[in-house]
């Protein structure tokens, strides 16, 4: 499975999102290829699942993939519940 | 010894073969899959050559558009002059460069495991080009070819293991304000900024006008889109220089049509402005790949010996608190630069690139620290600060410090803490070297 992270420029944040679903994957025991890009690249790609924030998700309304929304891409638990409901 | 000399200047001296050693050992650390290092590492290396590509792309439309713009505003030295340029900088030193990220992190890290500041800068690709920029302006005033490259690594490692400890820690008491808790704070070249607008914005801002109480109107997201955002600006102000040279029928402004070989030279200027934000696009592409297997290793390094440590993020981590502090501050950046451009280009006769990068993630910051004191207001005005520094800052930058090595890259990727510890930089540079 092919999970992509996205922020506006694709460099600080979108990284930092990486590293952690990155790790709450690994408490979920879900085995997944984490990666992570700009808004205006992820509008061309074809990942299993995208997560971003909000204001980032109406860009790419309309995109094949699966979005799920986090706001806060440093609170674990908020990480944690959207891929479970997403899982589940 | 010969083996060691030969080591030393087709290894370690090779940037792209020094970041692949680092990261291999990052990875190895990490305990990840044999696939997954070499993935890593290959990863890494490439990134670190395609930001020379790139470097080499936004360099050409540079050359157009500077020559242009001085053009129409009638200055004499239109060309950038001669430098060395950022590709041939990175070859030269950029190991040393590496090296100095490396050193520093550890630096930061060691401060932060023994010191009250518990703060690990983990915002991997300004942690690249602040190290760079100061690299530049320290081989500008020492000379290249007079340079050490031992000395030069360890002033800055120095240098930046001390910036990355204590930025988050003097913009911690308006991120509190921000984000309302100490769990993260803000690692970003943005700092300077934020405090000024959080400063400002308590004394012309008026708190009780929220920004997120307002409605802004619905379509404006496409901001929030960097390659889109650039292309669109600098494709107006190419067209506008144009347009303005095609009607000037100057000998200045003949030789620059010429260029075109034929082409409609206002088209051939918008063509131009995209080829800018597509070796912008490359070069941030390089740097997301090498940063990406950088950080994660750098991560693992500090939560380990760092107890209780407290991640300074890249600026965007404050965006969610305050949306629409994002488009306001952005807007008084946007329109402050505008300004800036006509003012500086007929006073100091210096073409301002108005880096929409820079006066984004910049501006937008200042507005979300600007509200936080002083409302919408403060936003606003958090931005207009942002286009100011950055304005003169850049000016400052091309024309006093870095002018014979990286003026290229200060011109779209040096921002407000850059321009303003530069002269402090400079000044060490004359003490040490």
């Amino acid at each position: 499975m092919k999970i992509l992270c996205v922020c506006g420029l694709g460099q600080g944040t979108s990284l930092i999102l990486r590293m952690n679903v990155d790790n709450v994957l690994r408490q979920l025991g879900i085995q997944a290829d984490v990666d992570n890009t700009d808004v205006s690249s992820a509008s061309s790609e074809r990942p299993d699942l995208i997560i971003t924030s909000n204001e980032l998700a109406e860009s790419l309304s309309g995109h094949p993939s699966k979005i799920v929304i986090v706001n806060n891409y440093f609170d674990l638990n908020e990480i944690k519940e959207a891929l479970e409901s997403h899982f589940n | 010894m010969q083996v060691l000399t030969w080591i030393a200047n087709n290894i370690f001296g090779v940037p792209a073969f020094l970041i692949g050693i680092i990261v291999l050992v990052g990875l190895l650390l990490q305990k990840k899959t044999t696939s997954q290092t070499i993935t890593g590492t290959f990863k890494a290396m490439i990134g670190f050559l395609i930001i020379n590509a790139g470097a080499g792309i936004i360099t050409g439309a540079l050359n157009i558009f500077q020559p242009m713009w001085a053009e129409v505003f009638g200055l004499k030295a239109g060309s950038l002059g001669q430098f060395m340029g950022q590709t041939a900088f990175n070859l030269k030193f950029g190991s040393a460069v590496t090296l100095a990220m490396f050193l520093g992190f550890l630096i930061n890290v060691l401060l932060a495991r023994f010191t009250k500041f518990k703060y690990i800068y983990l915002t991997g690709h300004m942690m690249f080009w602040t190290t760079t920029i100061f690299a530049g302006i320290i081989v500008e005033t020492v000379g290249a070819s007079h340079v050490s490259l031992v000395k030069l690594v360890i002033f800055l490692s120095i240098f930046m293991g001390l910036y990355w400890t204590f930025q988050p820690a003097l913009v911690q008491p308006f991120m509190r304000k921000v984000t309302g808790g100490n769990a993260i704070a803000l690692g970003h070249t943005s700092a300077i900024v934020a405090i000024l607008s959080a400063l400002l914005g308590k004394v012309l801002g008026n708190k009780q006008n929220d920004s997120e109480k307002i409605k802004l109107p619905k379509g404006l997201e496409f901001l929030r889109d960097s390659n889109v955002i650039t292309a669109l600006t600098m494709g107006v102000l190419f067209l506008v220089g144009a347009i303005i040279i095609t009607l000037k029928g100057t000998p200045g402004s003949h030789a620059l049509i010429k260029q075109a070989a034929g082409q409609n030279f206002p088209m051939y200027s918008i063509i131009q402005s995209f080829t800018f934000a597509g070796g912008i696009a490359v070069v941030l592409l390089g740097v997301k790949m090498f940063i990406g297997e950088i950080v994660p290793a750098f991560n693992g390094i500090a939560t380990k010996l760092v107890p209780g440590a407290v991640p300074a993020l890249d600026c965007p981590v404050v965006f969610t608190f305050a949306p629409n502090a994002v488009i306001l501050g952005f807007l008084g950046a946007f329109f402050g630069a505008l300004i800036w451009l006509v003012v500086i280009g007929n006073t100091v006769s210096y073409v301002f690139v108005p880096t929409m990068i820079v006066l984004f993630f910049h501006g937008a910051t200042a507005g979300v620290f600007g509200n936080s004191t002083g409302g919408v207001r403060g936003a606003l005005i958090g931005g207009f600060v942002t286009s100011t520094v950055v304005a003169w800052g850049q000016y400052i930058m091309v024309h006093y410090l870095v002018s014979s090595t990286i003026p290229d890259t200060a011109m779209w990727a040096a921002d407000c803490d850059m321009f303003i510890l530069g002269p402090i930089v400079k000044a060490l540079a004359h003490l040490l070297f």
